[in-house]
């Protein structure tokens, strides 16, 4: 392997991945302002606004960990994508898949998370803990339905390697999670609603509650890194949708077709719903997503395998 | 000459000669009367101690003769070694009680006198072999008693007195009839001819004339409920009196029931139940007691019936050759423990448990305090921990599991009273001040002699046992600490780092495998601790360095153990030297005792899987475990509940959490982190023993695999709720201990490295965070963790420990933490445990709720105004953290040094499934890289900083005050206030807060309430009338003949 | 066993064992420390007669060995001289008890032993 090599192939990755997130940020703002009867942004607003903050001339900060906070979002979203093969097949956008199996990255998401979570508390504002309480609680919530279901996934592939878990739905869509293990993605997606922060799951960035949440102190400089996350870590978690249950992708405009529309259902569902209450939250994830991600279980164990 | 001279029956003469003189020369000269008694009572002793001597030196019994004609058709006495050995304890008791009581004695010839006769009853008691010989030094004892005991003709000693005489003319009385009766039938008095000829004892008639010779040493042995106007006296009578009519008198009807036991053959059971009733019966009352002579009382009649008890039983399964060693064992126990106990309490005033706090204006005397509780609770090294031990094993060969649990019981409750009137007395402060000049050193000298007694006694018995001479290292280490217990901190640090390191180089290479890793755990993992002792300047800590160095050592010698008995022993060595660490909190008291009474409870637990082993196979050694594994589950599922409570496990934790909180603070991080570990190491003695008999046994380890995991989320989600900093770590320990259970039960290779390499890790995590929390409590003074805020600013490197300490228990990877997650699942799902692998998914996300919560509301938000001068955590804090960082650090970028060894020792017992290339772990189910894991996020870490870092070059960054925050479009006028902090995840408390009622608290509580209220209603008994009282022992001797009659 | 044909020792026997007894009885329904302490004399008398009775025989003869006497036929001695004991004994309890009816009676102004129960549970 050529180290020289593989790097610069996950920096191309990134790119990629970072223009495609801004974009895809800016086509869903536009549809969410279309359905509610606005014009919305122009396609190119989140560029105008990444090069801005990152052009600020002055910053205030609260201390060396509220520095951190945005270098270990940052890294997060950038880890969380370097350990999962974007295009099935590609030495290009395989990234640094071999280092780590599902397991290192199901883990590795909550890495930018708590960095950020740690930075945000040192600003001392006190919409920061509350958001991020309250995304910590929801969070536990929906791991749950999530956690089953790609332990169903597992069962049904008998391995944790994303790899081995795309490859063995290629061929038809029929190979596809989505329809041999239609459970399993049930449960996911209701996880994928919690994950997104869109309607009724927004708690953390409520807003008219607790305006914008944890990055509430954050700007300027650290600002832009928190953008350039978004779009990042964005990508990364529909690529790893894409991969564990709708067939990966072989190429480029398959793998924008297919996380775009993962992405629509939580802006859609996200449009007709007001927010919940956190614990009622909490409730909804431990109800009916926990049931079927067990039912995804048993069926796997039970009747999965013949 | 000599032998003449030192001949037994000069006891007696001697003991009636000065019975005449003492008057005679009191007149004259007190003084010199006082002498001729101690010269006397020494001469017993002396007597007594050279027949011991020889005797033990293979003499044969010494046999005498009187009226120069031969038994049966005269009185002969005995003195053989047991005869030796009991006298031998009495006399020297008598000297030094004349010597605790001589301010009393000196007044009255007459006291004088009634004193040297009674020891002389107590001494032809001993020594007699004829029936109505034994009863006539009965009636001198009792006599001499009932003076004695109304020596000072208070109201409550004339009663108490009263009801002495009453039950005691009546025993007597009985053992008189029944005496005439046996030679009645018999023609003999002579107890050896009656033995040769009890066929002549027959029908009713007989059985009548023993059931009234055995009622009559029974009573006064004072069984329940037959025995309330002992407890009265016990109470009543001076000290010195009480003392010896505890030990004494007692120990001469145990004997002259031993003696006519041969006689009783059927009765046995009964007698045997009887003895237990009373052990049982009084221990629960002993609860309620909040009088400690009372309690001695309590604790002596319930020692006496489980000598009896014992004497039956051993005599009933022809196990005599075990006699000496259980019943002689609980009897010098008792004897010493309890005579230097009725002595304590003649010195100190008032008449609650909490006066005993007197005690700690010496020292001196409250250790002795402490080794006569811990005797007399059968803890080691005492002689009735190897008593209870031998009895437990000797009872389970012939599968008594009754009386084997009862003892237990008993012994069990007997802990929780002993200890926690100790609790008090070192708690409580009492308005009276201890005075012991006036008696200069005789009233307290005797009670630390005493004490060294045990200490020699213990060490006598366990020469019996096949141990490893280093078995009571961890005592003696212990005791020579605390001899420089005086000397200054560091210096004692010094000393007991160096005992410590030095016995790691000793031990750690004499182990393998496992035991191996588990050494370089446990060790290395209390020095760093013990490092951090001296953090607070200026503060003695009395009682820390001995104690700590004892629990180390023993932590060593469970893991050398090869032995059911070594592993106990140790086991225990480290359950009380722990307990009194933890006792050591300021507000410790109740949560030590909780602690200690669990412990002990899993000792038993542990105890009686052992026995049952030994019963199956008649090997003392531990790998009979498998052994036995093969007939029956019962002793792994007790093993297995023995450790887990150690570990807190659910449903059995309600310990933990206060126990965690109350201790001083460093040493939570020893028992969070290097304690703990012993459950752990237990689990794995047990399975690396049975691994043939796992694969069987899937009902029980899926109960236990979803115990674990239940364990874990609960734990998490309670520590999420607390308020109280220790509590929460305390909580997470339960938690993250759940998966070592879990993975554990797993039984395949990933299973249990993930087990072990869990272990390490919560060794490592919690002994930082534990540590770095110290410093925190050390400098803002409140465990509240909303009463803190901001400390970052203050403590940068204590919040770089707490923020490595949560990443690696979170399981984020590059950290530690992250192999033990991704071994965890793995071995969940090689084993097919899908749904637990979800739950374990679940509790593993509900940790992040606490983990932010800790390092949030200390180290981040907005800081108090009372703290913006804190400093940091002080040096001897921060070197062990750092070297746990370091430690961290290491095992995180090259996980390979940490899990190839462990995969390496499991290996042998579970076939490995893992295949390595280079740094890359492949597992059946899923791969890992640590060290490229490591380098990748590291380098990506770059990326940002390096790209903020140039970004903010060009740009003015400026660093701004704490209050420098917008909040609701103003800046607030209190800023502090907007700490977000107080019930952090109320809403979490709304969703889910029914999962964490305390019911295994409430159920504990119940379980407490309900021993005291059958303590409460057995005492209903003691009405303290002496009818009542007199009726109870007929009822009892009643119930005793319809008992045997129906038997 | 017993064989009833010996009217004099059986008299002397169940008169004792009547004397036990009403003794205990005594001991169990008074309340008055006193008659508690003669309810004692009668049962300790009571023992005394019974032991007298077991070692009678009755037309036997006197303990002392002789060529003409038929051993057998002695009265037992033992008892007689344990009585003896058992008598003096038995006196000597009396009088610690009647030392401490004196004693309770300074102490507490009563003799009831319903006043001696300070101490209970």
């Amino acid at each position: 392997m050529n180290w020289a090599l593989s790097i610069f192939y996950y920096i191309v990755t990134v790119l990629v991945v970072l223009v495609y997130g801004l974009l895809l940020y800016a086509f869903i703002a536009k549809t969410m302002a279309r359905v509610q009867g606005r014009i919305g942004i122009p396609i190119y607003q989140p560029f105008l606004d990444i090069i801005q903050t990152y052009g600020r001339r002055t910053a205030v900060t609260h201390g060396y960990m509220f520095d951190l906070g945005p270098v270990f979002r940052l890294t997060g979203g950038l880890g969380t994508l370097a350990f999962i093969p974007v295009i099935y097949g590609s030495e290009i956008f395989g990234n640094f898949h071999f280092a780590g199996d599902l397991l290192l990255v199901m883990y590795f998401i909550f890495f930018g998370q708590l960095g950020m979570a740690l930075g945000a508390g040192e600003s001392g504002h006190p919409y920061a803990p509350m958001g991020i309480a309250r995304g910590l609680a929801q969070m536990t919530a929906f791991e749950v339905p999530f956690a089953l279901a790609v332990i169903a996934v597992f069962m049904q592939y008998e391995t944790a390697s994303i790899t081995e878990i795309v490859a063995a739905q290629q061929g038809s869509i029929y190979n596809w999670t989505l329809f041999t293990n239609p459970f399993a993605v049930l449960a996911a997606m209701f996880a994928f609603l919690g994950m997104s922060m869109y309607p009724p799951f927004d708690l953390v960035t409520a807003p008219n509650e607790i305006p914008i949440g944890p990055p509430t102190e954050y700007h300027s400089a650290y600002l832009s890194l928190l953008q350039t996350n978004r779009a990042i870590f964005a990508g990364a978690k529909l690529v790893l949708f894409m991969n564990l249950f709708f067939g990966g992708a072989t190429n480029l405009p398959i793998m924008v077709l297919k996380t775009w529309a993962i992405y629509m259902i939580p802006v859609l569902i996200g449009v007709a719903f007001p927010r919940f209450k956190v614990e009622n939250s909490i409730r909804f994830f431990l109800g009916v997503p926990t049931l079927v991600g067990i039912i995804a279980v048993l069926y796997m164990q039970y009747w999965g395998t013949v | 000459m000599v032998t003449e001279l030192l001949s037994p029956l000069n006891i007696i003469i001697i003991a009636l000669g000065a019975g005449f003189l003492l008057p005679l020369i009191h007149a004259r000269s007190p003084r010199f009367a006082g002498q001729v008694m101690f010269a006397s009572l020494l001469y017993f002793v002396i007597i007594s101690a050279y027949h011991f001597y020889t005797l033990i030196g293979g003499a044969p019994a010494v046999e005498i003769i009187t009226a120069g004609i031969q038994p049966p058709f005269a009185i002969n006495l005995r003195f053989g070694l047991a005869e030796a050995f009991v006298l031998l304890a009495v006399n020297t008791a008598a000297l030094f009680g004349a010597r605790y009581m001589f301010d009393e004695l000196r007044e009255h010839a007459s006291a004088m006198i009634l004193f040297i006769v009674w020891i002389m009853g107590i001494n032809g008691m001993v020594m007699t072999r004829d029936l109505f010989n034994l009863f006539i030094f009965v009636e001198i004892t009792a006599v001499s008693s009932f003076v004695l005991v109304a020596m000072r003709a208070n109201s409550i000693a004339l009663s108490a007195g009263f009801k002495y005489v009453i039950a005691g003319t009546m025993a007597s009385g009985f053992l008189l009839l029944g005496t005439m009766l046996l030679y009645y039938q018999t023609g003999t008095l002579n107890i050896d001819d009656l033995i040769i000829h009890q066929e002549m004892i027959t029908g009713p008639f007989g059985t009548a004339a023993l059931m009234l010779v055995l009622g009559a040493i029974l009573v006064e042995l004072k069984p329940f409920p037959a025995n309330g106007w002992g407890l009265d006296v016990y109470q009543a009578a001076p000290a010195g009196i009480a003392a010896l009519l505890s030990v004494g008198v007692s120990a001469a009807y145990l004997f002259a029931l031993y003696k006519i036991l041969p006689l009783l053959t059927s009765f046995l059971p009964v007698i045997a139940a009887t003895g237990l009733l009373t052990f049982v019966a009084s221990n629960f009352i002993g609860l309620r007691q909040s009088d400690p002579r009372r309690l001695l009382g309590y604790s002596s009649v319930g020692q006496l019936g489980l000598m009896v008890t014992a004497l039956a039983l051993l005599t009933k399964f022809s196990l005599t050759e075990y006699i000496p060693l259980v019943v002689g064992g609980l009897f010098i126990s008792h004897f010493l423990a309890k005579a230097g106990l009725f002595w304590l309490a003649g010195i100190i005033k008032g008449s609650e448990l909490g006066d005993w706090s007197q005690l700690r204006s010496k020292p001196v005397l409250i250790i002795a305090f402490l080794f006569l509780i811990t005797a007399l609770a059968g803890l080691p090294p005492f002689p009735t921990f190897w008593a209870k031990w031998q009895l437990v094993m000797s009872l389970m060969e012939y599968q008594q599991h009754g009386w084997v649990f009862f003892i237990l019981l008993g012994s069990l409750l007997e802990v929780v009273y002993l200890f926690r009137w100790f609790g008090k007395a070192v708690s409580s402060q009492s308005d009276k001040a201890l005075d012991i000049s006036s008696s200069g050193n005789r009233q307290w000298l005797p009670v630390v002699l005493f004490v060294g007694l045990l200490l020699a006694c213990g060490q006598v018995m366990a020469s019996s046992f096949d141990l490893p001479v280093m078995a009571l290292l961890p005592v003696y280490a212990g005791l020579l600490l605390m001899l420089i217990d005086g000397l200054g901190e560091r210096l004692k640090q010094i000393a007991s780092l160096l005992v410590i390191i030095a016995y790691s180089v000793y031990l750690i290479p004499s182990l393998d495998g496992l035991n191996w890793i588990f050494g370089l755990m446990l060790l290395p993992g209390s020095i760093l601790i013990l490092i951090a002792s001296t953090y607070q300047q200026g503060t003695a800590r009395p009682g820390f360095y001995p104690l700590f160095v004892m629990l180390v050592l023993s932590l060593g010698t469970l893991l050398a153990a090869e032995t059911m008995l070594g592993f106990f022993l140790a086991w225990e060595l480290m359950t009380v030297s722990s307990y009194l660490l933890v006792s050591l909190g300021k507000k410790a008291t109740r949560p030590s005792l909780v602690y200690l009474v669990f412990s002990i409870a899993g000792a038993f637990l542990i105890l009686f899987a052992f026995a049952l082993i030994y019963a199956q196979t008649g090997s003392m050694q531990l790998s009979a475990i498998g052994q036995a594994g093969i007939v029956s589950n019962w002793p792994f599922i007790l093993l297995l509940s023995g450790f887990f409570i150690k570990m807190g496990g659910l449903g059995v934790h309600v310990w933990l959490p206060d126990a965690y909180a109350e201790c001083d603070d460093d040493f939570t991080a020893m028992m969070s982190s290097v304690v703990s570990k012993a459950g752990v190491f237990g689990l794995f003695v047990v399975g690396t023993q049975m691994t043939a008999q796992l694969n069987d046994m899937d009902t029980i380890l899926t109960v236990v695999g979803w115990v674990g995991l239940i364990m874990a989320l609960a734990g998490a989600i309670m520590a999420a709720m607390s308020e109280d900093i220790k509590h929460l770590l305390a909580y997470s320990s339960i938690g993250q201990l759940g998966y070592i259970v879990t993975t554990f039960a797993i039984a395949n290779h990933t299973g249990w490295v993930a087990a072990m390499y869990l272990a390490v890790n919560h060794l490592l995590y919690k002994g930082l965070i534990f540590l770095a929390i110290a410093g925190v409590l050390y400098r803002v003074k409140t465990r509240y963790m909303y009463q803190m805020g901001g400390l970052i600013k203050n403590m940068p490197i204590s919040f770089i420990s707490v923020l490595i300490g949560i990443i690696t228990i979170s399981g984020v990877p590059p950290l530690l933490g992250f192999g033990g997650k991704w071994l965890l699942y793995n071995a969940l799902l090689e084993r097919g445990w899908y749904l637990q692998a979800g739950l374990a998914f679940f509790a593993s996300a509900v940790a992040f709720l606490y983990l932010f919560k800790l390092i949030h509301t200390i180290f981040l938000g907005q800081r108090k105004s009372e703290h913006e001068h804190v400093k940091e955590a002080p040096l001897a804090l921060l070197i062990p953290q750092i070297t746990f960082m370091v430690l961290i650090m290491a095992f995180s970028m090259f996980p390979n040094i940490l899990i190839q060894p462990l995969s390496d020792a499991v290996a042998p017992f579970m076939a490995s499934t893992f295949t390595w290339e280079g740094y890359l772990l492949i597992t059946e189910n899923g791969y890992w890289n640590g060290f490229l894991v490591m380098n990748i996020v590291g380098v990506l870490f770059m990326a940002p900083a390096i790209l903020l870092w140039l970004v903010s070059k060009k740009m003015k960054v400026q660093k701004v005050k704490q209050f420098n925050i917008v909040f609701a479009a103003e800046r607030p006028f209190t800023p502090a206030t907007t700490h977000y902090a107080y019930n952090f995840y109320a809403f979490y408390d709304k969703a889910i807060g029914f999962l964490t009622r305390p019911d295994a608290t409430r159920f504990w509580n119940g379980v407490s309430e309900w021993g005291h209220t059958v303590g409460a209603s057995l005492r209903r008994f003691y009405t303290g009338n002496g009818q009542t009282y007199a009726g109870l022992i007929l009822f009892y001797i009643g119930v005793m003949y319809l008992a045997v009659r129906t038997l | 066993m017993f064989e009833f044909n010996l009217p004099l020792a059986n008299i002397v026997l169940v008169t004792g064992f009547l004397l036990i007894l009403s003794g205990l009885w005594a001991m169990f329904i008074h309340k008055n420390i006193i008659r508690m302490i003669i309810g004692f004399s009668l049962m300790d008398t009571g023992i005394h007669m019974i032991m007298v009775a077991l070692g009678y025989i009755t037309g036997g003869t006197a303990p002392i060995f002789d060529d003409a006497v038929d051993g057998m036929q002695m009265v037992d001695p033992v008892p007689s001289a344990l009585v003896l004991t058992a008598i003096v004994i038995g006196l000597g309890v009396t009088a610690v008890m009647l030392s401490y009816a004196v004693k309770i009676h300074q102490a507490k102004n009563s003799l009831s032993i319903d006043d001696c129960a300070e101490q209970k549970w």
